[in-house]
């Protein structure tokens, strides 16, 4: 029995989130889905479970052609989806929640509290006999792993066969995520086929019988998961159709020369991640490159912002530095381009010439007064630079392309006097970009350090880091692992450190 | 047509319905306002005089004033509910000052401490320690609300108040108002502020959205203290204005400011760039509301007619807005 998707198209404006993919789910057992972001995971159990529908394509349940055309349609034809965030109403108790939506009631509306309870227990003790969770306490005061079993039972309250679990144990400290495996894994053999959508290679590993790998919208592969080594999924996340990375490392550039040490920090624990050493020259390229959820992001935007410093030491240009906070390091010549830029960077009600000016307006004024001539004059500078394309500096940063926003996420730190920045951080400076724009994003990176910057590309993206970077520090798991140098660049190496494994 | 190319032109369409849905919307509010001010002309005789829409212009300015500091608020999403009543505080503080002997630049110099200070508490309260600006003004403005009655007993406080701070209130220069010209200038200073300044660049950014300003390095903190500021500063001028208006500081004079002048700058929001507060908007925002208490005062209708009118105008103004634009005050 299963339920089958095929040639499915999700287009949306501008971007195809899934290219004609092919799917099967069977409810016997546990199937693995991965890919970065942007593979189109979520999309994909999203039309799975009925709370989107797709462009073209069709669905088969054991065999029978069908639609989902809601949440709860989907559920009414046996698929549930627990979602990532939580969908657990906090101050009511677990019972209650087990039950929202279809309490046992003695009539006139009023709750019969006493079934209730009673069912509730019923449904714990039929799926889960091994656990015991207090019923009538709060959900907020329950620990995580069993917020997570309350979320499943309550999924699992009608005639479900098929159980789709977003990142179950993202949230979960690592005791606890095995008896929530265990609980995983029991399902299958009671007709209850999961679909596991996780970061966690690892754990996708040891929990799935089959593993569907996407990327970039399409369906690389699907297989058993005992056939599979993590360094092959990794490599099946991350490759791009048919582009060595070994040529790209002869790329005749010759290692670019490096000047004075710009920042060097020591026994740095930020948020989940814990850096030993990491220190930057001038005119250096450094790509910091993990799977999502590696620590690498968060890791970049502290040294520019400080948020969730814990501890460590920091010298930045021969000063010591307590932490780091984005106006201080913006005055000692730090420019940031975080990723998200709609949420991190810019405005999107406001203008192209607004968006460009936004980190120093000093440029566009005379005597503290905003000049609209000279901001102009600034802005089409900026963008004849970084080759924005748009209708004149007054159309609506929100109405571009990605590309387009993304160049001018940048190019509002080089707007007006063309500052010398001693250290540029990038967050996925080619996130959701055209393939021309991630060229010239590139060109732009590679100038800014040929004229002296110290340049921190964080970056998901294999290709680009082994495009731009000198030298590569790959994160596992919250931790830095030794950094590859240029010369040591290969795929099986990425791959391999990506994954964690010792090589 | 291909189910690639669907979506585009459907996206298209889409956003040239928008553009178009703009557009009237920028005009829409100063076309309404114009056919108010026609109607109001033609039927009620009294209503197209000089010395009426001179009247019109001296009922406006205390409230525009308001409105122009409340447009900073708006633009750095920060709501000041207390304005009303620092527009009471500072209406008794400078008569009581006056009385007592204090010279009149010390008395204005004093309800622009007043106003600093209520504003300097408002946003410590928001930035420093993290309450929402709609709640912590709603209970600053019960605490001013209290200060209010209880330094004046509930009375009015009169008599005595020399001529020169009646004639902010009550004079004329060159056959206008000296509350025109006070009006113009409050109006001018904020437009300028926020039109063409950094710091109201700034103020705008934080609004707009505080994760990119602060990235960028802007202080959010300090631009969100400093809209709030700026309200309370307004409502305490506009408040001793309305003193000299009145020839006495009244405890519950300003209570009304607040209701009129949200509606001002919500009626603002619907022109110029719709979904934003701007001076400009603010402006002709006052001048609707302006013309609206004038008319139905002239045709007799009683005050709380006139409330219902506003209430409705108002669910009008933020329907439009916040159908048409992503409208973002909280």
């Amino acid at each position: 029995m299963t339920v089958r998707l095929s040639d499915i198209v999700m287009q949306y404006p501008g971007t195809r989130a899934l290219d004609h993919v092919d799917v099967d789910f069977l409810f016997s057992e546990v199937h693995g889905l991965i890919g970065e972001n942007g593979a189109g995971k979520t999309t994909l159990v999203s039309i799975l479970g009925g709370s989107k529908q797709p462009t073209s394509g069709t669905i088969a349940i054991a065999g029978v052609e069908t639609a989902l055309a809601s949440a709860g349609d989907a559920l009414a034809k046996g698929i549930a989806h627990v979602s990532q965030e939580g969908s657990l109403v906090p101050g009511l108790t677990a019972a209650q929640n087990i039950l929202l939506g279809d309490e046992p009631r003695l009539g006139l509306g009023i709750i019969d509290t006493r079934a209730l309870k009673r069912r509730a227990t019923e449904l714990l003790a039929r799926w889960f006999p091994q656990v015991s969770i207090d019923l009538d306490a709060a959900v907020a005061t329950l620990p995580v792993a069993d917020q997570k079993v309350i979320e499943i039972v309550r999924a699992l309250r009608g005639e479900i066969r098929l159980l789709i679990l977003d990142e179950p144990t993202a949230t979960l400290p690592a005791r606890e995520k095995e008896n929530l495996w265990r609980i995983i894994r029991s399902l299958p053999p009671r007709g209850v086929g999961v679909v596991l959508v996780s970061h966690f290679l690892s754990e996708v590993k040891a929990l799935s019988d089959r593993i569907t790998v996407l990327r970039d919208g399409r369906h690389v592969t699907t297989l058993p998961a005992d056939e599979v080594s993590e360094a092959q999924l990794v490599d099946f996340m991350l490759q791009r159709a048919g582009k060595p990375t070994t040529a790209i490392a002869e790329d005749a550039e010759s290692a670019r020369a490096t000047g004075e040490t710009v920042m060097d920090i020591a026994d740095w624990h930020v948020g989940g991640v814990r850096v030993e050493r990491f220190a930057i020259r001038a005119g250096e390229i450094v790509g910091l490159i993990g799977l999502t959820g590696a620590g690498h992001f968060g890791f970049a935007r502290s040294l520019y912002t400080g948020e969730g410093f814990l501890s460590g030491r920091t010298v930045f240009a021969g000063q010591p530095l307590a932490r780091p906070d984005a106006r201080g390091m913006k005055a000692r010549g730090v420019a940031f381009i975080p990723d998200h830029r709609m949420e991190n960077s810019l405005i999107g009600e406001w203008s192209v010439r607004e968006n460009l000016a936004m980190v120093h307006p000093q440029a566009g004024a005379r005597a503290g007064v905003l000049s609209m001539g000279l901001e102009e004059k600034a802005a089409r500078t900026a963008m004849a630079l970084f080759n924005v394309k748009a209708h004149s500096p007054e159309q609506r940063i929100q109405d571009l392309s990605g590309g387009n926003k993304q160049k001018v996420s940048i190019g509002k730190w080089l707007y007006g006097a063309p500052e010398r920045y001693r250290l540029m951080i990038f967050v996925e400076p080619t996130e959701g970009v055209d393939i021309g724009a991630k060229r010239e994003i590139h060109r732009h990176i590679r100038r800014l350090a040929a004229e002296g910057a110290a340049i921190i590309v964080a970056s998901s993206d294999l290709m680009e880091v082994a495009d731009i970077a000198d030298r590569v520090v790959p994160f596992v798991q919250g931790q830095a692992a030794p950094a590859l140098s240029r010369a040591e660049f290969s795929e099986s190496r990425f791959i391999a450190a990506m994954a964690g494994d010792p090589q | 047509m291909t189910a690639q190319a669907r979506p585009l032109v459907e996206a298209q369409e889409a956003s040239s319905r928008k553009s178009r849905d703009q557009w009237l919307l920028k005009y829409s509010t100063l076309l309404a306002l114009f056919l108010l001010f026609a109607g109001f002309a033609l039927t009620v005789d009294r209503f197209l005089t000089a010395s009426n829409l001179l009247n019109i212009v001296q009922q406006i300015s205390m409230l525009t004033i308001v409105g122009a500091g409340l447009t900073f608020g708006f633009a750095a999403r920060e709501m000041d509910l207390s304005v009303g009543y620092t527009v009471g505080l500072s209406g008794i503080l400078v008569p009581l000052m006056l009385i007592s002997g204090v010279p009149l630049p010390l008395a204005l110099l004093g309800a622009v401490a007043a106003g600093f200070a209520v504003g300097a508490i408002n946003s410590m309260l928001v930035t420093l320690v993290g309450i929402p600006s709609l709640i912590a003004t709603l209970a600053t403005g019960s605490i001013l609300y209290g200060i209010n009655f209880m330094s004046t007993g509930g009375r009015a406080i009169y008599g005595g108040l020399p001529d020169s701070f009646l004639f902010l209130g009550q004079g004329q220069i060159l056959g206008i108002p000296v509350l025109a010209y006070a009006m113009l200038l409050f109006v001018l200073v904020a437009w300028f502020l926020m039109e063409r300044t950094i710091f109201g660049r700034y103020i705008y950014a934080v609004g707009g959205n505080l994760k990119a300003a602060e990235l960028s390095g802007v202080n959010g903190r300090f631009y969100r203290s400093a809209a709030l500021v700026v309200c309370s500063l307004f409502a305490a001028m506009a408040g001793a204005l309305l003193a000299a208006r009145l020839g006495s500081g009244q405890p519950n004079a300003g209570e009304r400011y607040l209701l009129d002048g949200l509606a001002t700058v919500f009626i603002g929001m619907t022109m110029i760039r719709p979904g934003t507060a701007t001076v400009t908007g603010t402006f002709f925002g006052a001048l609707f509301i302006g013309v609206i208490n004038n008319g139905l005062n002239l045709v007799g209708m009683d005050t709380y007619v006139q409330s219902i009118v506003k209430g409705l105008i108002i669910l009008v103004a933020v329907a439009i807005v916040s159908r048409t634009t992503k409208l973002k005050l909280l």
